[in-house]
């Protein structure tokens, strides 16, 4: 009975992202639809989280209904919307590259993705949250606001504090405790259905990202080398918030790249905002994917700077706009009630107080060379990602992975400063996250190296 | 660059795509192995069978390890309800301590406490006024 209900209610929060990916969207001709069910699962999570939030500021306690009325209003206006215009629900047409030369490669391929995909659902559903952090800092949190029905009007002036990280994003704890709600049990085993949907979505994104411009043998063996990654494989069931962040990110970077090409279609370009504003509500890294993003978004624009077309002019401040805006409830808490990080004073960002860090740089390169070579979490995916380096070093910079390769150095450069502005002893810091980290921009490593061996590999 | 000639001249006479190949069929194997030894080196299909017939409260206690789920429902039923605690006998940080005070809550970890429980010696213990 759990866990119909579980299945229903993410079935009704996919839904709900749906209303909003059509709302920003305004029609689906560059999605897959299964890309668009993924998405959909993200945003209705990501939203529903952000609504519970704001339930708090009116002093609202928690109920499925009274979380899923204010979102009747969104879809009547997309019902009126639809039915005036008779717009959206078309989706991309099949790639018009040929399906495949390798049907036995392209079988195996497929068997592996599903075996991986079925080991994640079931190491998931096998036990309940039981992961150092994912009891310590998220499960804490969404039995909370369970038991209250609320997020507690003493939590963040009090309460918050007896628990590690009180500054982390509440966008997982806040779904779990809505899932909770509709299976009306803290049942914390069944909940965790949640992260390998994460993990299948990102497969499922870089599949028709490759699919756009290789055949079907080609994005599978790009999505196979990805969902055999055990590194990868086992964050999808941990209950761990990597994947779930790695996704947003992911998402919205393919949306970022597919307006670069054009700068055309600022609805791609908000979608982009939205879903890297939810990954700065997902954890406190995804903040560095924001201001990743939004620099590129600048950059592509002063770039373009001939181009005096007021979408191009206006594309910085409108991505900037939106991230600030679904950010803004969370940020404000935390300056409400002083909450902040415990690791890390952004503050220390200054070249006096880096040029002293400078002794963490060996420790942090070393870690970094310890995961490179580590074919225990990643097999091979690191020393074919140098290969390719080596060898297309013409090809980093190219028009079609420029804006893949930056977005890789800003965020490998991005951890870096993490490192160096921390508190924490820098041994240990590494040791612990320098491989988490890795994880969130893995997906995007997988779609570079795709990029880059094109020519190299003829399937 | 002088690398990149040094590399090519190494890799003068073999195609790109066979190099990738046996990238790829080392991929393949090191992944089958590295499945296996999670399943059976480190036993993760012990964990997988005995989780398997257990309710939800049983893979509790089993995660916990039984002897320290069975004494953190004792301390819960002890305990009234949202009583205060502090935990001795075991670091703060250690998972055990983290999992008393997931499975513990309502009850609060305070400084002022009502209870003090002892993982370590698995006691509770009411503090006097």
């Amino acid at each position: 009975m759990e866990l119909i209900s579980l299945i229903a209610t993410l079935m009704v929060a996919t839904f709900i992202g749906f209303n909003v990916l059509y709302i920003v969207l305004g029609k689906f001709d560059k999605l897959s639809f299964s890309e668009a069910v993924f998405i959909s699962f993200a945003l209705g999570l990501g939203t529903i989280s952000l609504e519970m939030l704001i339930f708090y500021l009116l002093g609202l306690t928690f109920s499925v209904p009274v979380i899923l009325i204010p979102w009747t209003i969104l879809v009547t206006i997309n019902v009126y919307r639809h039915m005036k215009y008779g717009d959206g629900f078309t989706f991309s047409e099949r790639s018009t590259i040929p399906k495949e030369k390798n049907r036995a490669l392209s079988i195996f391929l497929t068997c592996g993705i599903t075996l991986e995909v079925a080991y994640a659902f079931f190491r998931a559903l096998i036990k309940p949250i039981e992961a150092y952090d994912a009891v310590a800092i998220y499960a804490i949190k969404s039995k909370i606001f369970f038991l209250a029905k609320a997020i507690p009007q003493n939590y963040f002036p009090g309460l918050v504090h007896g628990f590690p990280h009180p500054d982390y994003p509440l966008n997982i704890p806040l779904s779990e405790t809505f899932l909770y709600l509709a299976m009306r049990n803290l049942n914390d085993q069944l909940v965790k259905l949640i992260f390998p949907l994460f993990f299948v979505g990102i497969l499922c994104i870089l599949y028709f990202a490759i699919r756009r411009f290789a055949s079907r043998a080609y994005a599978l063996l790009f999505t196979f080398l990805l969902a055999s990654i055990p590194m990868f494989n086992a964050y999808a069931a941990n209950a761990y918030q990597e994947l779930p962040l790695a996704f947003y990110y992911f998402a919205s970077a393919i949306f970022l790249f597919a307006w670069i090409k054009e700068k055309k279609d600022l609805h791609i370009l908000g979608l982009s905002a939205v879903l890297v504003a939810l990954a700065g509500w997902t954890k406190n890294e995804g903040m560095l994917y924001c201001v990743i993003n939004a620099s590129i978004v600048l950059f592509v624009s002063v770039l373009a700077r001939k181009d005096t077309s007021w979408k191009v002019t206006i594309a910085p401040v409108m991505y900037v706009f939106i991230i600030a805006l679904i950010l803004a409830p969370w940020i404000w808490v935390k300056q409400r009630f002083g909450i902040v990080n415990d690791e890390i004073n952004l503050f220390n960002l200054n070249p006096v107080y880096l040029f002293k860090q400078l002794y963490k740089m060996g420790p942090i390169l070393y870690e970094f060379q310890k995961q490179l070579f580590g074919p225990k979490k990643w097999i091979l995916l690191w020393p074919i990602a140098i290969y390719a380096a080596i060898f297309h070093s013409r090809k980093i910079f190219a028009p079609e992975q420029r804006y893949i390769s930056i977005s890789l150095i800003l965020a490998f450069c991005g951890y870096v400063l993490f490192y160096m502005v921390s508190y924490v002893d820098v041994v240990f810091f590494t040791s612990k996250t320098w491989g988490r980290f890795m994880l969130h921009f893995l997906p995007l490593v997988v779609l570079w190296l795709a990029h880059m061996l094109k020519e190299d590999i003829k399937i | 660059m002088w690398y990149k000639d040094k590399i090519h001249r190494h890799c003068e006479g073999r195609r790109p795509e066979a190099i990738l190949k046996i990238l790829f069929i080392v991929w393949v194997v090191l992944w089958i192995g590295f499945l296996a030894r999670e399943l059976f080196v480190k036993n993760n299909i012990r964990d997988y069978k005995n989780l398997l017939t257990r309710t939800l409260e049983g893979k509790h206690s089993y995660v916990t390890g039984d002897r320290l789920y069975d004494f953190l429902t004792y301390c819960k039923t002890t305990m009234p309800e949202n009583s205060a605690y502090n935990i001795i006998g075991m670091d703060e940080g250690a998972l055990e301590s983290r999992k008393a005070v997931y499975y513990l809550y309502p009850n609060v970890k305070t400084a002022d406490p009502d209870f003090i429980i002892d993982i370590s010696q698995y006691t509770i213990k009411r503090v006097e006024e």
